[in-house]
């Protein structure tokens, strides 16, 4: 069962490498290809319809779920193909799981879903403690056996990172180890990018673009709004 | 002559299971264009003329029924370019003449038609030059809109029928012959030859019977329009036949001309599909042997090697794979070449304001029309994972059968791997007959032989893009049992790809 080395990552464009250089070495991004920086001006746009920002944000989403996925252990495995010739190739190995962290990460669930059909999905609720400003855990609820399995934690947005790292948190309390942990969304901003990296160095981290900053608000700039606002109400 | 330049006969003795699928079409359109992907030969187009009621037509039915299968069109072109059947029908018939080329009338002639009273056997009622142009089109093995003339109005049509993929092209009508650019475009003159007696001896017996009107009004309409037309522009035109038929009792002229138009269809078909699939066992017609091509050589874009698509095609090669894990990482095979392939399309700069009133500067796609063509079947694994980008498009296939709009098309042609690219060869010979650039057309498949028909295939169309998930490295060389085709007495030859994964789309539709 000899394991497969782990890809190597793909060329870093220009833009990402702008906002932040180095990026830290568990940061992984798409591919930035044209294609993508016009799924991207899609969804950024405040003039996009409600049907088309559904439509190309789960595009996005199924992308970066497969990138995660490519960071998942394989192992080597021999079959024969219908034409009786046998083909030296990998096996997936190892459960995982899924996490949403609620509201927004829900939103990714179902992309998980179109390329796992059968994944397990966890909950975690998380809001801000307006005394303490403080993230505070409100609700969680995983699968009894989440210990031995690789978790894919879906947030969309990763901007000052505080919900995040105390999803991580909750987790690595229910006995997941970090680097068993593999945290995808679509947009982030450096400075949460950098804070998250550095509490959690073994944590891989698949981001789909890293934006300029952050405002006054906390909001990544430019950013795409409240995702899970755009994709629930508005 | 398909052992021509051979250089040594595999001798491979692997045999096949008969193959599950019977093909009921007989007789598609072989290949009608060379190894350097050029056009053998045009369309070859025979003119009919003759009189009204000297039965010109029941020549070209004559011919159709001593020759079943004269008219060549390809039944997986219909299917390919979504051709309805009507329109399939009127290919597999010669154009008439007259019908479809009426000249769009002004409203003082349109006031004549409808009381009867226009002259259409006039050669001027005729757009003789529109007619030239498409049956020059035609001839040429593009594609070509004819327009389509209304009896009901009297007036052309503003939606033009398509046209595509004839070898054999019949033109009858009375003017037929009458204008010389036409003239120049006939492979064969034919001129049906009837007595003026007999002929009107038949209009009055239809007129009468099936009409209702009577002797006095036919004969007057006949010495008005159709005897003039006859003397003046029909009967002159007899000079310029290469053979002149008689109206009746003409089987031994129809069956010399049967046998002309037959030879000339065999010249206008060629099969290399055999030295496509293994080309280094072939010399090039310099006589010089095929080297094998390199992969940098082949450029094909090929997806990233992930452990995830690793994976993926390990479960699809395997042999032991449920047919609902084959159908599901088929689809999930396509969903990422999908999204691979369209960043081969051509974006330009886009600036938007988000929410949060910052401004972006980013990209948005600049390709005026975007379509999808699949081969049928493999290709159609394909679009599933096609629908989920590219549902805004749907319009899709008028941008390609119309010129104009097929110049600034980007096509991405669908099969499911490339092993002899005999397939992929007469897709990408069609789409460029259409006017598609080849910098436009990007061609997506899971799994390319790097020894098969692809080398074939780069030579001839080098500006393509070809994209795939994986390559395998051989075709291998086999027959199926039980179905001793011409010329073939062990059987049908088949090449399947080593390693592969086996009949695609029987796995995944059957």
């Amino acid at each position: 069962m000899a394991t497969v080395p782990a890809p190597v990552p793909p060329p870093q464009p220009a833009t990402n490498q702008a906002q932040m250089n180095p990026l830290p070495p568990s940061v992984f991004t798409l591919p930035q290809t044209a294609q993508l920086e016009a799924l991207y001006t899609i969804i950024r746009s405040k003039e996009t319809s409600r049907g088309d920002f559904l439509f190309y944000s789960d595009r996005i989403i199924r992308l970066l779920v497969e990138e995660g996925l490519n960071h998942l252990p394989v192992v080597k495995k021999v079959v024969e193909t219908p034409t009786g010739a046998t083909y030296e190739g990998v096996g997936f190995k190892g459960k995982i799981c899924g996490v949403s962290i609620l509201r927004a990460g829900e939103a990714m669930e179902a992309g998980l879903r179109e390329v796992c059909r059968s994944v397990r999905i966890g909950k975690i609720l998380i809001q801000r403690d307006e005394e303490t400003a403080l993230p505070k855990l409100f609700y969680s609820k995983f699968p009894q056996d989440i210990a031995e399995r690789y978790v894919l934690l879906l947030d969309p947005m990763l901007a000052t990172g505080g919900s995040a790292m105390k999803a991580v948190e909750v987790l690595m309390d229910h006995g997941v180890p970090e680097d068993r942990i593999i945290f995808i969304n679509l947009i982030a901003s450096p400075e949460g990018l950098r804070t998250f990296c550095t509490k959690y160095p073994q944590l891989k981290v698949i981001t789909g673009w890293i934006d300029l900053g952050l405002n006054e608000k906390a909001y990544i700039i430019p950013g795409l709004g409240d995702f899970g606002e755009r994709r629930y109400c508005e | 002559m398909p052992d021509e330049g051979r250089i040594s006969p595999p001798k491979l003795d692997t045999t096949f299971q008969p193959a599950k699928n019977t093909v009921l079409v007989s007789h598609g359109r072989p290949p009608w264009y060379g190894e350097n992907g050029q056009r053998i030969s045009d369309a070859f187009v025979v003119g009919i003329a003759g009189t009204k009621r000297c039965n010109s037509s029941y020549v070209w039915q004559q011919l159709n029924t001593v020759c079943p299968g004269l008219f060549f069109f390809l039944s997986r072109f219909g299917i390919l370019f979504g051709l309805s059947t009507q329109a399939d029908r009127a290919v597999a018939k010669p154009m008439f003449l007259g019908k479809s080329f009426y000249k769009r009338h002004t409203d003082e002639e349109l006031a004549l038609a409808h009381a009867s009273a226009f002259d259409f056997d006039h050669p001027d009622s005729i757009d003789m030059p529109l007619f030239a142009a498409c049956l020059s089109d035609l001839k040429a093995c593009k594609q070509s809109n004819i327009p389509v003339y209304s009896f009901v109005t009297h007036q052309r049509e503003d939606e033009p029928k398509y046209l595509y993929g004839a070898a054999i092209i019949i033109t009858e009508g009375i003017m037929a012959l009458q204008d010389p650019a036409l003239r120049d475009l006939y492979d064969l003159k034919l001129f049906v030859q009837c007595d003026t007696d007999l002929m009107l001896a038949r209009r009055i017996k239809r007129d009468v019977e099936e009409r209702g009107r009577s002797v006095s009004g036919i004969l007057e309409q006949y010495l008005r329009y159709v005897k003039p037309a006859y003397d003046n522009f029909v009967l002159p035109s007899q000079r310029y036949a290469d053979i002149i038929v008689p109206g009746s009792n003409n089987t031994v002229a129809i069956d010399l001309i049967c046998t002309h138009i037959r030879r000339k269809l065999q010249e206008r078909s060629n099969s290399f599909r055999h030295k496509m699939a293994t080309p280094h066992m072939y010399t090039s017609p310099s006589g010089r042997s095929i080297p094998h091509y390199s992969l940098e050589d082949l450029n094909l874009t090929v997806l990233p090697q992930t452990r995830q698509l690793q994976g993926i095609f390990t479960i699809l090669r395997s042999n032991t794979s449920s047919r609902q894990d084959f159908i599901f990482f088929v689809d999930r095979l396509a969903t990422l070449l999908i999204e691979f392939a369209l960043q081969y399309l051509p974006f330009s700069p886009r600036t938007v304001i988000t929410p949060i009133e910052a401004a972006f500067t980013g990209k948005a796609l600049s390709a005026k029309y975007v379509c999808g063509v699949s081969i049928l079947r493999s290709g159609g694994t394909l679009e599933r994972g096609f629908k989920r980008p590219l549902m805004l498009h749907v319009m899709l296939p008028v941008c390609v059968r119309k010129r104009h709009m097929a110049e600034e098309t980007w096509v991405f042609l669908l099969d499911a791997q490339i092993g002899t690219g005999a397939s992929a060869f007469m897709a990408i010979r069609i789409l460029l007959d259409h006017g598609v650039k080849p910098q436009h057309i990007i061609f997506v498949t899971f799994l390319v032989a790097r020894g098969g028909g692809v080398s074939v295939l780069r030579r001839a169309f080098p500006d393509i893009k070809i994209v795939t998930a994986g390559v395998d490295d051989v075709m291998q060389e086999g027959w199926i049992d039980g179905s001793p085709g011409e010329g073939n007495p062990q059987g049908r030859q088949v090449w399947t790809m080593l390693p592969g994964l086996g009949k695609i789309a029987d796995r995944y539709y059957l």
